[in-house]
């Protein structure tokens, strides 16, 4: 009995070691689509984290799976397992365990997060972003230029954005995985997120692309247009072209 | 008694459907003329016309000879079905109604499984081949309803029916025409969807937003009828289960004797009569507003989507346990009988399954972090949502605890049982980064969260319905299935169903949001594994499907305990006799008295003693 | 939700009548705690749609006339099965046809009331007034009608010698309550917050 036991620590501490590197060494640097503003940290960091607390679960369950269907086998015959109900204290440790457990993923990287992800400075610069089936109508207030079915959404590098999101019609949702966060666009609500692009986008990566992200009938998934984030100077030059634009028609 | 084919239930049924409905349509139709309006109208006529012709078919098919006529003062005819037609007519027999339901809803199983190979067919490269968008939103939101109802009833309906009543030692249900009544209203919900599919289907998946779904096609109107339907099933049948544990448990079976796997049906009870009512109320607000014209959910009239989102969540959250608590039950009962050791922490495990019930229905709203509701809401919800891996950690305590030392058997039903161990393993830790405001914030509408509830429904739920189907299959039928062929399904369908879905949580994370016809190139490559992995995972039901039909028609004679195990409805022959007991039996401790832990789980059955003659 | 037992199976088998009672009570007790969070869930939208507003056209009078006459009603229904327990089924027979009629000219006020409205279903108010109203009023036309079913049970002789065999008539007054206690919550928050 104590070799299976040892067995099972053995596995769990391997498995729980595996899966901390693959979580590290592979899923870190592979999974998440390109960063692209100043909070991604802190949703990156927050899965993360829940990755690296989840290994040695999944890694006790592992073990434990692995090492009955190993050593514990029987084949339907008369004899029985050991006579053990388990009443005692294991339940009760497991149960503590478990519940200092569930209170430091509320508290990080939960609560923590969701403050970090709250605080946000006053913004340089306010957009709103109208869905309607199936496109989006962009609108930068503070410039006057205001684009309905809008081919592409253009955003300045490293300025600090509110995004109104709203609806004329039914729900959509405003999403650009680059920046990770998203806002459902309700009609009669105007809602906002904070967003600070960090670096020079590539438009035809798809993480830099606006999604609609909430079903919203036959044209859901073409309600998606590429994201540039350009360097402040160049998005100032294209405010202006845009005016002229406007002025033109 | 004449044997003709139009003297069949089901004819019958149709037959006073089909009059009840051209009635109805007719007089709507007069009305509306005289009012100046056009004859027909689509949603009028069949939210007036629907419920005419329910009644016509549930009248036709038995319920009015069987019980209306009683309504009136007059007597009910003696029930006269017998063999195989029995379970073509209204049947108040516990287990005829759980063949009903397990059958009715594997072949929609089946169905909806199909409508999955569509739709991974259309994913499996960029742009569109099969489908036109509309046709995929239609596949899509009638996959997604679809394996809503199996997951929510099969278990429950079909294996809770048949086995709550012999687990207790009880003749039959508390109710058991009520029982057969929630049976009968289950074809009109399939035949529903199907004609919904038939107009063009509905685009609102299974969740039917507003305002989508109230200026989508008229399929819509269809949907809704559906679920509202489907809705007074779910709560009849709760209101059945509690009242038959409450009240027909055999003399010395008290609560902390009764098998878990009843304990995860009453749980499941208690949440579906208490919370289904709220997808069907919300439907009907849809309906009203379509219909109407009532502002519920139009922000014109001051309504709002939010309203919807919070009723719709209200049960659809807690629905996810109605689905998976009568999993843990099946899969923990599996676990101790064939790992011949006591159900670990047995008390823990009951207790945690009320839990469960109890923090179900207080954290709906982490389906909507994302939905611009009040911020102020957001950290309540996750940190209730977050203290449900409380309870079902206590789950995997009992599931780890048995199968630790015992005598592991790994026949098919405990493959299945292993496997969902693993595969909730992955829902649930999953879970956890969609309770967490920051990580859904990118996560949500994903295929993380696609990935995420197929582990928890289908590596769950699902898996431990196989088990049960394996595991009870001699019960059901007297007759053994085939282990090679159950060996094959199962390692189809574990291997298909990981290589699947785990990489979906990848896309996902990468940026591939759900309920879209078309994507990004960037996603071609993994979509086109994960269309093939599903391909397999398909295939693996044909061999399902064939070792059902072929052991149940052809299979050797099962013995009334071929697992040996202690739990009552293996001390009676398989298929059980009409009224299950000769005699009720008298219970002197818990079923799991394995390796002389504690007394015979009962007499005179024997307990025990009678798993000399099993052992095939 | 009525007759719990069956020709064939079923508790009969071995429950006494007063458990088999006890099992039907318990059932409808189920029923109603089911069926009362539909009706809490209206009663949340009209606070949540239009906050504590209610437009002065509401009809007054007629509203306080309709809630006495079904409260009334509850008396009459809680008189028939008091005289049907104790084997007075004359009795019981014409206190079940005077609820029902009550009932009914409750239902002639609700259709009343709809045809005279000066809100339309489209606003905040109105979305509420006409579902709650509406789904109140298809409760009680169901009730109307099981208690002329319960009439007719009564003179088929089905409650003859009262006790347990009246469950029929009692769990159909039971409902009959039920449906009243829903109104007493709704009136206020329709016609009297301000």
């Amino acid at each position: 009995m104590r070799r299976d036991m040892k067995l099972m620590l053995a596995v769990w501490v391997a498995v729980t070691a595996a899966s901390l590197a693959v979580s590290y060494f592979v899923l870190r640097t592979l999974s998440f689509p390109t960063p692209g503003a100043a909070e991604d940290g802190i949703i990156d960091d927050a899965f993360m984290a829940l990755t690296y607390m989840a290994t040695p679960v999944f890694g006790l369950v592992i073990a434990v799976l692995f090492v009955a269907m190993l050593r514990f086998r029987g084949s339907g015959g008369p004899e029985d397992g050991a006579p053990i109900r388990g009443g005692g204290t294991i339940p009760k440790v497991w149960f503590a365990v478990t519940t200092v457990l569930a209170v430091v993923l509320i508290v990080y990287p939960g609560l923590t997060g969701l403050i970090a992800i709250r605080q946000h400075a006053k913004p340089d610069l306010e957009i709103t972003a109208t869905g309607s089936m199936w496109q989006w109508t962009v609108d930068y207030p503070a410039s006057g230029v205001k684009i309905a079915g809008a081919k592409e959404l253009v955003l300045p590098v490293n300025q600090h954005i509110q995004v109104n999101v709203a609806s004329k019609d039914i729900l959509h949702s405003f999403w650009i995985p680059a920046f990770r966060q998203r806002m459902d666009a309700v009609p009669g609500q105007t809602s906002s997120i904070y967003i600070t692009p960090d670096r020079i986008g590539d438009p035809s990566d798809a993480a830099y692309r606006l999604q609609c992200s909430q079903l919203c009938g036959v044209g859901h998934a073409y309600m998606a247009m590429p994201v540039r984030v350009v360097s402040q100077d160049e998005f100032k030059a294209w405010l202006v072209s845009q005016q002229k634009t406007a002025e033109a028609r | 008694m004449s044997h003709s084919i139009l003297r069949a239930p089901i004819v019958r049924g149709l037959f006073w459907a089909v009059v009840g409905f051209v009635l109805a349509a007719a007089l709507v139709g007069g009305i509306r003329t005289a009012m100046g309006l056009d004859f027909w109208n689509t949603t009028v006529d069949w939210v007036i016309a629907y419920p005419v012709a329910l009644l016509g078919w549930l009248m036709g098919v038995g319920v009015w000879p069987q019980w209306g006529r009683e309504w009136l003062g007059g007597k009910a005819e003696p029930y006269a079905l017998t063999g195989w037609q029995r379970y073509f007519g209204f049947s108040p027999d516990h287990k005829v109604i759980g063949i009903q339901y397990a059958v009715t809803f594997i072949v929609l199983f089946l169905l909806a499984g199909l409508a999955a190979m569509l739709i991974r067919i259309e994913l499996a490269q960029p742009g569109l081949q099969l489908f036109t968008s509309d046709q995929y939103n239609a596949a899509m939101s009638f996959h997604g309803i679809t394996m809503v109802a199996v997951a929510v009833a099969t278990l429950l309906g079909g294996f809770g029916n048949y086995l709550v009543p012999l687990m207790i030692g009880a003749r039959d249900m508390a109710f058991p025409r009520l029982n057969a009544l929630s049976y009968w209203l289950v074809p009109p919900v399939a035949i529903l969807l199907v004609i919904a599919v038939g107009m063009g289907g509905w685009d609102s998946g299974w969740t039917a937003y507003p305002p989508l779904s109230e200026v989508n096609k008229e399929g819509q109107v269809l949907f809704n009828l559906a679920v509202i339907t489907f809705g007074v099933v779910s709560i009849l049948g709760g209101i059945n289960f509690l009242v038959t544990v409450t009240y027909m448990r055999a003399p010395g079976l008290t609560w902390f004797r009764l098998p878990i796997f009843v304990w995860g049906a009453i749980s499941a009870s208690l949440i579906s009569f208490f919370f289904t009512q709220a997808f069907a109320a919300a439907l009907l607000m849809v309906l009203l507003d379509r219909a109407l014209g009532t502002s519920f959910f139009r922000a014109s009239g001051g309504g709002s989507a939010l309203l919807y989102e919070h009723i719709f969540w209200f049960y659809s959250h807690p629905a996810v346990y109605v689905m998976v608590l009568p999993g843990f039950g099946a899969a923990l009962e599996i676990l101790s009988h064939m790992s011949k050791k006591p159900l670990f922490a047995y008390r823990w495990a009951a207790g945690a399954m009320l839990g469960i019930v109890a923090l179900s229905g207080i954290v709906w709203a982490h389906h909507m972090f994302t939905s611009g509701m009040d911020p102020a809401l957001h950290a309540p919800f996750l940190v209730l949502t977050e203290l449900i891996s409380i309870p079902t950690g206590l789950i995997f305590l009992s599931a780890l605890g048995t199968i630790w030392q015992g005598k592991l058997w790994l026949q098919t039903p405990m493959l299945f049982a292993l496997a969902f161990v693993f595969n909730f393993l992955l829902g649930g830790v999953t879970g956890i980064y969609l309770a967490d405001v920051p990580t859904d914030l990118h996560l949500h509408d994903t295929y993380f969260v696609v990935a995420h509830f197929h582990y928890t429904i289908v590596g769950g739920e699902i898996f431990a319905l196989f088990a049960a189907l394996y595991y009870w299959f001699p019960k059901f039928t007297g007759r053994m299935y085939s282990e090679r062929l159950g060996k094959i399904h199962f390692w189809m369908m574990f291997l298909g169903f990981q290589l699947t879905f785990i990489p979906m949580f990848r896309v996902g994370i990468q940026g591939m949001n759900r309920r879209v016809a078309d994507y990004p190139a960037a996603y071609g490559e993994y979509n086109l594994f994960i269309s093939f992995a599903a391909f397999l995972l398909g295939a693996s039901f044909l061999f399902f499907t064939w070792n059902m039909l072929a052991s149940w028609f052809r299979g050797p004679a099962a013995a009334a305990n071929p697992w040996r195990a202690s739990t009552l409805e293996w001390q009676v022959s398989s298929p059980p006799p009409e009224h299950n007991f000769d005699e009720i039996p008298v219970i002197t401790g818990d079923p799991y008295g394995y390796g002389g832990a504690g007394p015979a789980h009962n007499r005179p059955l024997g307990g025990l003693a009678a798993g000399s003659e099993g052992g095939s | 939700m009525t007759a719990a037992h069956s020709t064939v199976h079923g508790a009969e088998g071995h429950a006494s009548p007063a458990r088999l009672l006890r099992m039907n009570r318990m059932g409808l007790w189920l029923f109603f705690a089911s069926d009362a969070l539909v009706f809490a869930l209206l009663l949340s939208a009209r606070f949540y749609l239009d906050g504590l507003h209610t437009p002065p056209e509401v009809k007054q009078i007629l509203g306080l006339v309709m809630t006495s006459i079904l409260l009334l009603s509850s008396l009459t229904a809680y008189r028939a099965e008091t005289a049907i327990e104790h084997g007075n089924i004359a009795r019981g027979r014409s206190m079940l046809l005077l609820t029902a009629v009550m009932g009914s000219v409750f239902l002639a006020g609700v259709v009343m009331e709809w045809m005279l409205a000066e809100f339309s279903p489209g606003d905040g108010y109105g979305t509420a007034f006409f579902s709650m109203t509406g789904m109140h009023a298809g409760h009680v036309a169901s009730g109307v009608l099981l208690l002329l079913m319960a009439r007719r049970q009564a003179s088929a002789g089905k409650f003859d010698g009262g006790g347990t065999r009246a469950w029929g008539a009692s769990g159909i007054v039971m409902y009959w309550h039920f449906v009243d206690v829903v109104w007493v919550f709704f009136y206020p928050v329709l016609y009297l917050i301000h």
